[in-house]
């Protein structure tokens, strides 16, 4: 659909690359946030920061060669929101990856499997808001990756209120401990809340655009 | 390669003991929305049984049997059919059509840890869909 629109003008291409690469580096950090839940290895927190100021560069050309002229303007608006919206989704991974340095690792073992269940269905959003950017490039079928979504989505509720349940069973009597796994359980299921709202800007995009 | 079982089940079971009347089934299903309670041994020689709205309607219901009298042990489906949580999921869908059965309880040694419902098949079929 984009694609139509763009007339095959170089600033268009650049910026779509871009913005595919963007969604690459978050499949990327989602990826190396699953890893460091399951195999409890701090060094790997630090790939998050890293992969995190990669697309910081990466946004700002997007930004920057959308306001060069890419795209009609009324698209460039939206076309930035989307991004700015993945973009917090960002900051969700680097406060776990974060948090989770400071978790009590006996806490952790009862409450790991789902938390590394929700950090896994977390990567496969983020895959299939890659494939729905794409799909919204081929005029493709964006629905079926935003339902798609949506299911990812209501499993991950259920699984935050199951971790909910299960941590207040649990004693804490340190404030820093309880702000610690409160802040960390509340950014990792905060992460699929964004990549839906990021889906259903996509797919508002894809209908205004018809 | 075709996902494991485990990726997709569902771990939060509701159960049920045997000796429950039919009426605490009944709202235990009202009050979280769901259509099937997982009925525990008796004993040891007991097996686990799984009781579904089905049975509630045509086991007592539809037969205008009083559902405070009658016992879960009394309708319950026994035995389950259970599988190990490293079962691929095309097994899952070749067990369920050629039983006729719409959940199958996954197992870790005796022990029941989830279930896997067709809801969960549906959900599972459409994210694979759109990963491609």
């Amino acid at each position: 659909m984009l694609e139509k629109l763009i007339g095959g003008e170089k600033l268009e291409k650049r910026a779509l690359e871009y913005i595919q690469n963007y969604l690459k580096i978050f499949i990327s950090a989602q990826e190396c946030l699953k890893t460091l839940l399951l195999t409890e290895d701090l060094e790997r927190s630090y790939c998050i920061e890293n992969l995190e100021r990669e697309a910081d560069s990466v946004r700002r050309e997007i930004i920057s060669t959308i306001y060069k002229g890419a795209f009609l303007p009324y698209i460039r608006p939206n076309l930035c929101t989307f991004i700015e919206i993945t973009e917090k989704a960002f900051d969700f991974l680097k406060t776990c990856a974060f948090e989770f340095r400071y978790i009590n690792k006996e806490f952790y073992k009862d409450i790991k499997d789902d938390v590394v269940r929700i950090a896994s269905i977390n990567v496969e959003m983020a895959e299939i808001l890659y494939k729905a950017f794409q799909s919204l490039l081929k005029k493709d079928n964006l629905r079926e990756k935003n339902l798609a979504i949506r299911i990812c989505e209501k499993k991950i509720d259920e699984l935050k209120l199951n971790l909910t349940e299960k941590i207040r069973q649990k004693e804490i009597t340190n404030f820093w401990e309880g702000k610690n796994v409160s802040d960390f359980t509340e950014a990792l299921a905060k992460i699929s809340d964004i990549i839906e709202d990021a889906s259903d800007y996509l797919y508002i995009l894809d209908i205004s655009l018809k | 390669m075709s996902k494991k079982v485990s990726e997709i089940m569902n771990t939060k079971l509701e159960i049920i003991s045997s000796n429950d009347s039919v009426y605490s089934a009944i709202e235990k299903m009202i009050d979280r929305r769901i259509r099937s309670l997982l009925v525990l041994p008796k004993d040891e020689k007991d097996d686990y049984g799984v009781v579904t709205v089905r049975n509630i309607i045509f086991k007592v219901l539809t037969k205008k049997l009083d559902p405070h009298k009658v016992k879960i042990g009394e309708i319950a489906s026994k035995p389950i059919i259970a599988v190990s949580k490293d079962t691929s999921i095309d097994e899952i869908y070749e067990l369920m059509e050629k039983n006729n059965i719409a959940r199958v309880f996954i197992k870790e040694g005796d022990k029941i840890i989830g279930v896997v419902s067709f809801f969960d098949i549906m959900a599972h079929i459409l994210i694979e869909r759109a990963k491609t």
